[in-house]
């Protein structure tokens, strides 16, 4: 029989999902041990996550949190660093650390035979690690060589500035990796009072999942972190609640000469994870820029060809994080990306908002492709670190498809309206500002500031 | 631990191979296309990666781009390419596979027909911001072009980069595309792979359904190139707009599987992988002489690549760096390499083999591991194959190979500096032409 292809073939319902079952259980130091039995192949994951983030290093201390994350595995207890990594080696795992704006994660993978001895190392190196004066004099040059460095990465310095013009000196206003003029100041003191307040077992999360029952896994983290203590008293916890600037219109520019493109952030502070609007948000934002198929990516890309790729996101934290279209666009069209850019967000707010085939295409893109999020025990581990960090209710993952389809056009309208804000968005490019500035000026974007980075 | 498959080969000659994963209500579509920037000529270079963008544009009987669809069915999908291969890829849930098989086989069917001048001219467009965001934008950026250009002999299909170079993507015509494709993207030169929750009999029944009817005709010949390939020491200086020096060092090295592959593999992983490498740990925890170390055998159909490259901590030449490599790979030619660091290696190879088994989809997933093994060996069988290479790997045949092939006078070493600051290259270092 000859295929039909008069007609795309149609897609039978989706298969049914439901995300395994979680188990949570204290252990007497206060520690949370929660875990989920996949049993595909010999591998476990785990997740231990600390609920301090960036956004609570003290003033004047940015970098702080991430740099102490970076220590832990310099040496712990008995052992020097470079032992730590062998044993590690041996094991046949690696640390990743992850240090974000509101929680630090620690994770390891490994094979099941070698996780007891591999959770171990980790509990070690959370409770007792050594700073060493030697460690932290290294480590925190390197890191000032590294952030010299990013000051030519047009990327990663439109992040820097876009999150301090949208923060200021608020708690968001820094990315997690810090500021030179606060990482120079930083003395040990200040790696160990900031882990005395962050690393606490009563605080913290460890999430196992793969090759094990909840039987196995609860007995390998009590045994690995049942000793785990909390090192001297919480101290003074930070007071500054993190909020964004008022809102205003602005344009700022780290003049890149003879740059090839224009790095290019637009967006304006807009919600927090525990969102009443997270669904119909985050299906309009599928459909504005979400995706491939979203208005702002056909629209620079496929019908102008001005970059590579563009996108809109929702940066959900824990406190209100920002809206924002991020793309790099060839140096000569800078301003009419930018134009684009705003076009498109006051049309889908005003002028041309989603239509119902709009909307359908972006909540089956949320709903049919969610299973594949969770193949994997890291994809689990990590999943499940989200659910703990926004205190998300346990049926949260298998609700996340009814919630999606449940949205309705009006949803999306009372969203747009009240979340997007086209009139008060800073505009963050990192280019050549000999040529574009009769662009912006044609525009209307005059007297650019530049910015001048802590 | 191995990777079961069923391989069935179609009278067009498409290799169809199934493999069966019942972890995830998913399913991976994954096409290789044995065609890569080796298959390009001088004057045209870039061109398999400007075709590769024109197959996601649509096709004769869906012109509505090939995302929008596979989107709506909420596929995950992608492809690359690089010297070697071309590969596309999605993952649907297992309800949308007549879906994503119909759109492939569409694409592999019946491209021309929805080819425009239009798209043609808007996706060179968005190559040329992608090669300006990756490459002339980017710190270090054009260094890749520097070192192939080297390396190999002006006409040798490795002396370029895959995305080519500006004047020829700006030269290349519509016209041409209609040829590559019908060159190079017949079945008998594709390799197809399904892999997750679905049963192989069907799968095979649907995969002859909708691809048997796509004729084409025999695979392309394989792209000869003369050997063996030799280089006497060369020095290069870029200099770029980067607040560190920093040193590439590039050797030729043994093809991808071929003898002494997977000992170089293990030998970059013993040199830079992790804070107890030896490389790491001599260069920036011991002497500070560097911030960061990477080292890799990038390794290809024709011939592989080893590479060193480190950045110089502020007060330091590439030079000093230079110095403690050379040491360093002394070492490793003179056997001295402990069976501890050995083993470390190994076990997280093995690991890293072990993993790779539990995602189907995606970019080294099984699905992309059996097309690989599939195109390049002629066997998706080669799992366990692959990782014995590892497991019979010694010292002394890491040092015999290290010996034969990472020279100090047969290599290519590129120190790119801060402008205006030469005198932190490597001594005699000449200006390299890169754009």
């Amino acid at each position: 029989m000859r295929v039909d292809r008069s007609r795309l073939p149609e897609v039978e319902p989706d298969p049914s999902f439901t995300f395994p079952s979680v188990c949570k259980v204290i252990l007497p130091n206060g520690l949370s041990v929660w875990s989920v039995e996949h049993r595909k192949i010999p591998v476990v994951s785990c997740l231990l996550l600390l609920p301090g983030g960036s956004a609570e290093d003290p003033m004047g201390q940015a970098g702080v949190t991430s740099l102490t994350a970076a220590l832990l595995d310099e040496g712990c207890g008995k052992r020097s660093g470079l032992e730590l990594h062998r044993l590690l080696g041996r094991l046949g795992t690696q640390l990743n650390v992850r240090v974000g704006m509101d929680a630090t994660t620690l994770r390891l993978t490994m094979l099941r035979r070698f996780s007891n001895k591999a959770l171990s190392l980790l509990a070690e190196l959370v409770g007792e690690p050594r700073f060493e004066l030697e460690a932290f004099d290294r480590l925190r040059k390197l890191r000032l060589d590294r952030l010299a460095q990013l000051r030519e990465v047009p990327a990663a310095i439109a992040d820097r500035a876009f999150a301090h013009v949208l923060y200021r000196d608020q708690p968001y206003g820094h990315l997690p990796f810090g500021t030179e003029s606060a990482i120079r100041r930083l003395t040990r003191d200040d790696i160990v009072a900031r882990h005395s307040q962050a690393y606490r077992p009563s605080e913290a999360i460890v999430i196992l999942a793969g090759d094990a029952t909840h039987a196995e896994f609860e007995q390998m983290a009590g045994e690995a972190f049942g000793d785990w203590k909390a090192v001297g008293t919480v101290g003074q916890q930070s007071e500054r609640i993190p909020h964004g600037e008022s809102k205003r219109a602005s344009l700022v520019v780290w003049d890149r000469p003879q740059a090839a493109q224009s790095e290019l952030r637009i967006g304006h502070v807009a919600v927090a994870r525990n969102t009443p609007d997270y669904f119909p948000l985050l299906v309009m934002n599928t459909a504005l820029g979400g995706q491939f198929t979203s208005r702002i990516n056909l629209n620079l890309r496929e019908a102008k060809g001005y970059t590579y790729g563009a996108q809109s996101s929702f940066d959900f934290r824990r406190e209100p994080g920002p809206f924002s279209v991020q793309t790099s666009v060839h140096t000569d069209v800078t301003a009419n990306a930018i134009q684009e850019v705003l076009g498109e967000l006051h049309a889908v707010r005003d002028g041309r908002p989603l239509t119902d085939s709009e909307i359908v295409h972006a909540k089956r893109t949320l709903t049919r492709g969610y299973p594949q999020g969770f193949e994997t025990a890291n994809q689990i581990v990590r999943g499940l670190a989200q659910l703990a960090l926004h205190d998300l209710p346990h049926d949260h993952f298998t609700q996340f498809s009814p919630s999606v389809t449940a949205v309705q056009s009006e949803d999306i309208v009372r969203v747009t309206q009240t979340h997007l804000d086209p009139l008060h968005l800073s505009t963050v490019v990192v280019g050549d500002l000999t040529v574009i500035k009769d662009g912006l000026h044609d525009i209307g974007l005059d007297a650019p500031e530049k910015i001048v980075l802590p | 631990m191995n990777l079961p498959f069923i391989k069935h080969t179609l009278a067009n000659g498409l290799d169809v191979i199934v493999h069966e994963d019942h972890g995830c209500p998913i399913v991976a579509v994954n096409v290789w296309y044995h065609v890569g920037s080796k298959n390009e000529r001088p004057g045209r270079t870039g061109f398999a990666h400007l075709f590769e963008h024109l197959m996601f544009e649509g096709s004769q009987h869906t012109n509505q781009g090939y995302f929008y669809p596979l989107q709506q069915a909420g596929a995950e999908l992608n492809g690359s390419t690089n010297a070697d291969r071309t590969n596309y890829w999605e993952v649907v849930p297992s309800s949308a596979l007549d879906l994503a098989l119909w759109m492939e086989s569409d694409r592999m069917g019946h491209l021309l027909p929805a080819l425009t001048r239009e798209k043609f001219e808007n996706q060179r467009d968005v190559v040329l911001n992608e090669r300006r965001q990756n490459y002339e934008n980017r710190p270090y950026g054009m260094v890749g072009m520097a070192t192939m250009e080297a390396l190999y002999p002006v006409d040798h299909p490795y002396s370029w980069m895959t995305i080519g170079r500006i004047k020829d993507l700006q030269a290349a015509e519509l016209d041409e595309v209609r040829s590559f494709f019908k060159t190079f993207y017949g079945p008998a030169n594709a390799s197809l792979t399904i892999a997750g929750d679905v049963e192989v009999d069907k799968v095979l029944e649907m995969a002859e359904h909708y691809f048997e009817e796509i004729s084409g005709g025999p695979a392309p010949p394989a792209v000869e190139v003369e050997g063996p390939l030799i280089c006497d020491e060369r020095r290069l200086l870029i200099e770029d707009r980067v607040e560190l020096p920093r040193l590439y060092l590039a050797w030729h090295s043994p093809q991808l599987f071929g003898p002494g592959d997977a000992e170089l593999d293990l030998l970059s992983d013993v040199l830079s992988n992790g804070k107890a490498s030896r490389l790491y740990r001599t260069l920036v925890h011991e002497l500070r002489l560097a911030t960061d170390v990477s080292v890799v055998q990038s390794s290809r159909e024709l011939s592989g690549v080893f590479q060193i490259v480190a950045t110089a901590a502020p007060g330091h030449t590439l030079r000093e760096l230079d110095d403690v490599i050379s040491i360093e790979l002394e070492r490793v030619s003179a056997d001295e390499l402990t069976t501890d660091e050995l083993h470390r290696s190994l076990v997280q190879i093995e690991t890293s083999f072990v993993c790779q088994l539990e995602t189907v989809g995606g970019f080294g997933g099984k699905s992309d591991q059996l097309n690989g093994y599939n195109v390049v060996v002629n066997d998706p069988g080669y799992f366990e194959t692959d990782l014995s290479r590892y497991r019979n790997a010694t010292s002394a045949t890491i040092a015999r190979i290290s010996r034969d092939h990472l020279s100090d006078r047969q290599r290519i070493a590129v120190s790119v500096v801060p402008i205006g600051a030469t005198k932190l290259a490597l001594p005699d270092s000449v200006v390299a032409e890169v754009s």
